[in-house]
């Protein structure tokens, strides 16, 4: 995948180098969907945070909240708790297959339109040619300006990614007044920091550098997935437009134009003037002309450059464009190949399908209720003066979603057994939530001393609710008695 | 040896002009960031030396600028703990035992606070789960209580203690009867008596017991007639199943000829009124509680 051959001659000088590495701007298709996908996911990045969503007097109230004190994920309507954690793997499992699917359909999707170094460094690439535009390329207005513009678009993105983790309304204030906790101005000190660096400095050098997936993607392509890819056959010879083109590309009306013209031209040409367009275009500053390459991030930018061109000299577009990689030399391989069921994609869909509806089945079934009950081991049965036997439960139980109503425990084949739970005024039948999300206590279980049990006795208690007199939970413990009898 | 290095034509380095027999030695200094960075190093410790105790002397370590102790940092740290807790204190201040037990929130910091107390304070003698210890200390998860279960009374035992020095402590002394009150055949007959306090079905029968007359004298004002006990005197229940020191003859006799009280301190001068009354609610709060 090296080029083969160059235009004669020195390279032009690119615009690009004169332009300090910011790639010129292309027009087209792909620009304007890159366009979208950067707008819209900025969009949501930064409106995210401030959405809010009514859950009730013991919850936060924003859309999307990572609680890590009170550790806790809220997402809209959706609650998750530190025993989710495995939803994590699986949504993370579903997110690797979908992205090694994708990629092995349509190649480098991912880098060229929705990785964040892509969106932000596109931004700042934007930034850059607005006010060159504006203000002069060589001006020192403009040197000034855009460190104040990096590191404001630089803040902005570290503040609202902390705003994830903490309350955005209140993180201004609370940032301002010296309360906010440590861990946020750190959050927010070392993302503008790396904000600035990756998205106003380093830029592509991330991807041409740093980052791992480029140099593992080729793993997931087939021959058929789609790729940016120079038409070389049609391409080569590179040379200037003054120039005749190859007889086998033109048309017969232009090769009776050539004829016109006294012998036959000493060079020709294929479709290719080195106009170094694509070259400038590109973000990574590669030349696609040499072939599918790491640098290459798939975003379709230099189709759009060459299309332009193509366009303004009277020939067909698609010099460059997506396709097999083997079409660059092979003609008749020209229009994409539609068949998406092969191997790769196949495989890759079906684990994230896999972990997909792992995920839902797991989110669907989830219990929604915290419980726990520790008998109190010191000492493990207290005897009363009437001479029977209590044993005490710490409880702690936590719901999630819509208030219950009133809790009740039972020891279900113990009849004798007496279970009431300890308040703040005596011993009550039951518990109520109010208007709390978790409640804990104490289980007294009484029973009379002759009917107690000896020694250590499994147990299982049993929690309703008690209006429903739904059983919400059935806990396994154990129940102590004294071991010899009265 | 010549003190003068000079290029060598095949390394493109200099030599250090060191030179045995012909051999030379190539200079190849440290890296200059190393040793930027050993220099740096120093220039830490010396002032990190200066200003925290490090030096150390005969007795003890020099002070430091900072005057910085572990001690006085703890002491901060406390202190601190203790601001951000203010507001609370001052509702628990503010308000009577009972009063703390009806405001939910105040009650359940007082809970979590009492329990962090009566590990650190209570739980040597009383058990970390107020189990008690028998034959020592009285549990405080059952419902028999000395002096009284409610959490006011509980509020002013721990305050004040019981049989200590101080002016409110709860005081009353258990006779010894075995010192010429009560003979032998006397402490026999009382205690085979007491024993059947507890077991309801001898109600008629014990009146004929030889022990009832001695106990109705020597007794009854302090345990009462039919031995509910008194929680004026700390005097205990006797007609329950509870028997701190024993059940058994043997050792009633023995409480009846020497009688063993426990003691326990005046905790409001040790902790402060606020920490009282949140083990106040505590130990209410454990079970037994009126």
């Amino acid at each position: 995948m090296v080029a083969e051959t160059h235009g004669p001659g020195n390279p032009m000088p690119t615009r690009r180098q004169a332009m300090g590495g910011v790639p010129a701007s292309a027009h087209g298709t792909f620009r304007s969907i890159k366009t979208a996908t950067t707008t819209l996911l900025l969009g949501l990045y930064f409106i995210a945070p401030w959405l809010r969503f009514a859950r009730g007097p013991d919850a936060p109230d924003q859309a999307i909240l990572v609680d890590i004190p009170g550790r806790r994920f809220y997402l809209f309507g959706l609650e998750y708790w530190p025993a989710d954690l495995p939803l994590l793997l699986g949504v993370m499992i579903f997110a690797a297959a979908s992205l090694f699917c994708v990629t092995s359909l349509f190649g480098r999707v991912w880098c060229g339109f929705t990785c964040p170094q892509t969106v932000w460094t596109d931004l700042f690439f934007e930034i850059d040619r607005r006010i060159d535009r504006l203000l002069g390329r060589k001006s020192g207005a403009a040197t000034y300006l855009k460190p104040i513009i990096y590191s404001l678009v630089a803040f902005a993105t570290a503040f609202t990614f902390t705003g994830l983790f903490f309350d955005i309304t209140r993180l201004a204030p609370a940032a301002v007044a010296g309360v906010a906790p440590p861990a946020a101005y750190a959050a927010m000190a070392v993302l503008s920091f790396t904000t600035y660096v990756f998205a106003a400095h380093v830029r592509e050098g991330i991807c041409l550098h740093m980052c791992p997936w480029p140099r593992f993607q080729a793993a997931f392509l087939d021959t058929e997935s789609l790729v940016v890819t120079y038409h070389r056959w049609r391409g080569e010879p590179r040379d200037r437009a003054r120039v005749p083109l190859r007889l086998d590309l033109a048309s017969v009306d232009l090769r009776e134009h050539y004829g016109a013209s006294p012998g036959q031209p000493d060079r020709l040409r294929g479709d290719c003037v080195d106009c170094s367009r694509c070259v400038n275009v590109c973000p990574t500053k590669i030349d696609i002309r040499d072939g599918l390459q790491m640098g290459c991030i798939g975003c379709g930018l230099c189709i759009d450059a060459c299309n332009t061109v193509m366009k303004r000299i009277g020939r067909p577009e698609g010099l460059v464009r997506l396709g097999p990689e083997a079409s660059a030399d092979m003609p008749h391989l020209g229009p994409p190949p539609r068949r998406y069921l092969r191997g790769r994609p196949l495989y890759f869909g079906a684990v994230a399908l896999a972990a997909g509806s792992s995920v839902a089945y797991g989110l669907a079934t989830r219990s929604t209720l915290e419980v726990s009950i520790e008998p109190q081991r010191q000492p493990p049965f207290v005897t009363l003066a009437d001479g029977s036997i209590r044993n005490d439960y710490n409880f702690r139980v936590a719901h999630l979603g819509k208030a219950r109503g009133e809790l009740v425990f039972a020891i279900p084949g113990q009849k004798e057994a007496m279970v009431r739970i300890a308040g703040a005024n005596g011993a009550h039948d039951g518990i109520s939530w109010g208007n709390h999300r978790s409640i804990s206590g104490k289980i007294l279980v009484t029973f009379p001393r002759a009917l107690a049990p000896r020694g250590r006795v499994p147990v299982t208690i049993l929690m309703t609710e008690r209006e429903a007199n739904k059983p919400l939970a059935t806990i396994q413990s154990y129940i102590w008695g004294p071991e010899e009898r009265p | 040896m010549s003190d003068e290095g000079r290029l060598d034509p095949l390394t493109g380095q200099h030599t250090t002009g060191h030179d045995w027999d012909g051999i030379e030695e190539l200079h190849t200094p440290l890296p200059r960031w190393w040793v930027l960075t050993l220099v740096l190093s120093v220039a830490v410790a010396l002032v990190y030396a200066w200003l925290y105790p490090s030096l150390p002397t005969t007795f003890a370590a020099s002070a430091g600028a900072l005057g910085w102790t572990s001690r006085q940092q703890l002491a901060d740290e406390i202190e601190a703990a203790r601001l951000s807790q203010a507001d609370w204190r001052g509702e628990i201040s503010k308000r009577s035992v009972s009063e703390i037990e009806r405001a939910e929130d105040i009650r359940v910091f007082a809970i979590t606070g009492g329990r962090s107390l009566f590990n650190q304070n209570c739980a040597g003698c009383h058990g970390v789960g107020g189990g008690g210890q028998q034959g020592q200390f009285p549990s405080l998860v059952d419902d028999d209580w000395l002096w009284g279960g409610s959490v006011d009374t509980i509020y002013q035992t721990i305050s004040h203690g019981i049989r200590n020095e101080h002016d409110e402590s709860r005081q009353s002394e258990m006779p010894a009867f075995g010192d010429g009150g009560l003979s032998p055949e006397d402490v026999e007959a009382v205690a085979t008596y007491v024993l059947t306090l507890s077991d309801s079905g001898l109600e008629e029968s014990r009146k004929a017991l030889p022990g009832a007359p001695i106990y109705e004298t020597n007794c009854s004002p302090c345990h009462g007639a039919a031995g509910e006990g008194s929680r004026d005197f700390g005097a205990p229940r006797l007609a329950d199943k509870i028997w701190l020191y024993g059940s058994t003859k043997d050792a009633i006799k023995r409480q009846v000829t020497q009688p063993r009280m426990g003691m326990m301190p005046a905790w409001s001068r040790r902790l402060g009124d606020e920490s009282v009354k949140m083990l106040a609610v505590y130990v209410h709060s454990l079970g037994g509680g009126e």
